[in-house]
């Protein structure tokens, strides 16, 4: 890991870390995550500035990302005000805000849309299987990953300071997503072909259920009919068919 | 009343994490159904339940705006109840009280979901309150303060909210064992079926011609390798 070089010492942002861990724990719907972002800001304002009230009251404002994007934003935010919050072209809320926005889509595309489906397919694959150690893989390696772009993240944010909206619209990071969405996209067809082939193993009677009932809720998707919901009406539907094929 | 407790227990813990924490996928069906297996006992019927529940739940792409069904709660009750119907009442017919036990924990989840929301104003409230304070030690104290408990308060409804949900799902899982009589191989269909949503998830999440491309392939591997075998 590359060595700090500012005021903050590596300890300083464990600290930070530690507590932009529980972003989400005071999240609003007027501020959002602004609580969280001043928790995770309190730690190490004192060591950044001379006056850590005004930091703090200048980022006491909506604040809004990805949970696992939001400790970039912090560092980037701390390292601002290190300098003073010279050396860019606008106020560091401005570059707050604009980060904020950016790293919430990528953010979203990257661990909703692409590392949290291929964790939770995988997992669903070898709970099918009963397979225990790859269940504790999924869950070692997917919170690995949150935690390692969580703190270089950090780190990283603290390093860039200005430079990060630089680096978060490089051809890297979306070469990253899209790679991310064709890993989820291959997971989520191993996990289809898992359940059809399954059914199909099981009798004709269960594979033409898997089909009417994945092409029913494929419609119901579609019209954005909730899941749960339909399959709750299923029940009494499976209830009345079961009594009359008895 | 120890099992209610220990699921509360359970929930307080996996809430920290799903709702105020890091979002480890602990309070995904397909875990917390592993966990709540391996407090009970039962962890592969546990697992048929939670496997079911997160078929139905597979979430791909951001939830920004959408509504979805407590899952954390839903999971949990839908295990727990799977696990102490099979302690209880001993039935040898384990995939008609999986079914039993997933419906619970559909409805548990949708209940939790609105039951929450309704809990969250008092805390919404709460927060909306916050003014940063002059001092900059009585902002620190307050910032640890209002996060600590708001954490609290997350944990505790949702340990509440599973306690009532699976006090109230054992008798329907009881109920639904009890009258299902001929109708006990469709409900058993019924679960069976549920991973098909995971399927639907997937069709409908993967529509570029890129990913579908990507996904057929997946498709075909399993295909394959479960006619090799």
């Amino acid at each position: 890991m590359a060595p700090v070089t500012g005021k903050l010492t590596r300890g300083d942002l464990n600290r930070v870390f530690a507590r932009a861990l529980f972003i989400q724990a005071a999240m609003h719907r007027r501020g959002m995550q602004s609580l969280g972002m001043l928790s995770a800001l309190d730690a190490g304002a004192e060591r950044v500035t001379n006056d850590p009230a005004a930091l703090l009251a200048r980022h006491a404002d909506h604040f809004n990302t990805n949970p696992n994007m939001a400790p970039m934003v912090i560092g980037g935010v701390l390292r601002i005000e290190e300098e003073g919050g010279r050396g860019g072209p606008a106020s560091v809320s401005r570059f707050k805000q604009a980060c904020a926005s950016a790293l919430a889509a990528a953010g979203d595309v990257f661990f909703a849309g692409g590392l949290k489906p291929i964790a939770l397919t995988l997992a669903t694959l070898f709970a099918i299987y009963r397979f225990f150690p790859g269940l504790v893989a999924v869950f070692v390696l997917y919170n690995a990953a949150l935690i390692t772009v969580r703190y270089r993240g950090l780190s990283f944010g603290y390093a860039r300071g200005w430079g990060l909206i630089e680096a978060f619209s490089s051809p890297r990071v979306q070469r990253a997503l899209v790679l991310v969405r064709t890993g989820a996209a291959c997971a989520g067809g191993l996990l289809a072909g898992v359940i059809v082939t399954g059914a199909f193993q099981q009798g004709t009677r269960a594979f033409i259920a898997t089909v009417l009932v994945a092409a029913l809720a494929w419609f119901a998707a579609r019209r954005g009919v909730p899941a749960s919901r339909l399959a709750l009406a299923l029940f009494p539907v499976a209830w009345i068919v079961g009594m009359l094929l008895h | 009343m120890h099992d209610l407790l220990l699921i509360a227990i359970i929930t307080a813990l996996l809430a920290l994490d799903d709702r105020a924490g890091w979002q480890s996928l602990a309070g995904e069906p397909v875990f917390s159904s592993l966990f709540v297996g391996l407090a009970f006992g039962h962890v592969g019927a546990a697992l048929r339940c939670g496997v079911a529940l997160q078929a139905v739940w597979l979430s791909i792409g951001a939830a920004r705006g959408s509504r979805r069904p407590n899952v954390l709660v839903g999971g949990v009750v839908g295990a727990g109840a799977t696990c102490l119907s099979l302690h209880k009442t001993g039935d040898p017919r384990e995939p008609l009280v999986i079914a039993a036990a997933v419906f619970c924990g559909l409805v548990a989840g949708e209940a939790a979901q609105w039951a929450e929301a309704r809990a969250g104003v008092a805390r919404e409230k709460w927060l909306e309150r916050f003014r940063l304070p002059q001092d900059a030690n009585v902002a620190s104290r307050n910032l640890a303060l209002y996060t600590i408990g708001s954490a609290a308060y997350i944990a505790l409804v949702s340990a509440l909210v599973s306690a009532v949900a699976l006090m109230l799902s054992l008798p329907l899982a009881d109920l639904i064992i009890d009258r299902a009589g001929e109708a006990a191989s469709g409900l058993s269909a019924w679960a069976g079926a549920l991973p098909a949503f995971a399927v639907a998830t997937i069709a409908h999440a993967f529509t570029t011609r890129a990913l579908g491309r990507t996904a057929a392939l997946g498709f075909l591997l399993a295909v394959v390798v479960a006619w090799l075998l």
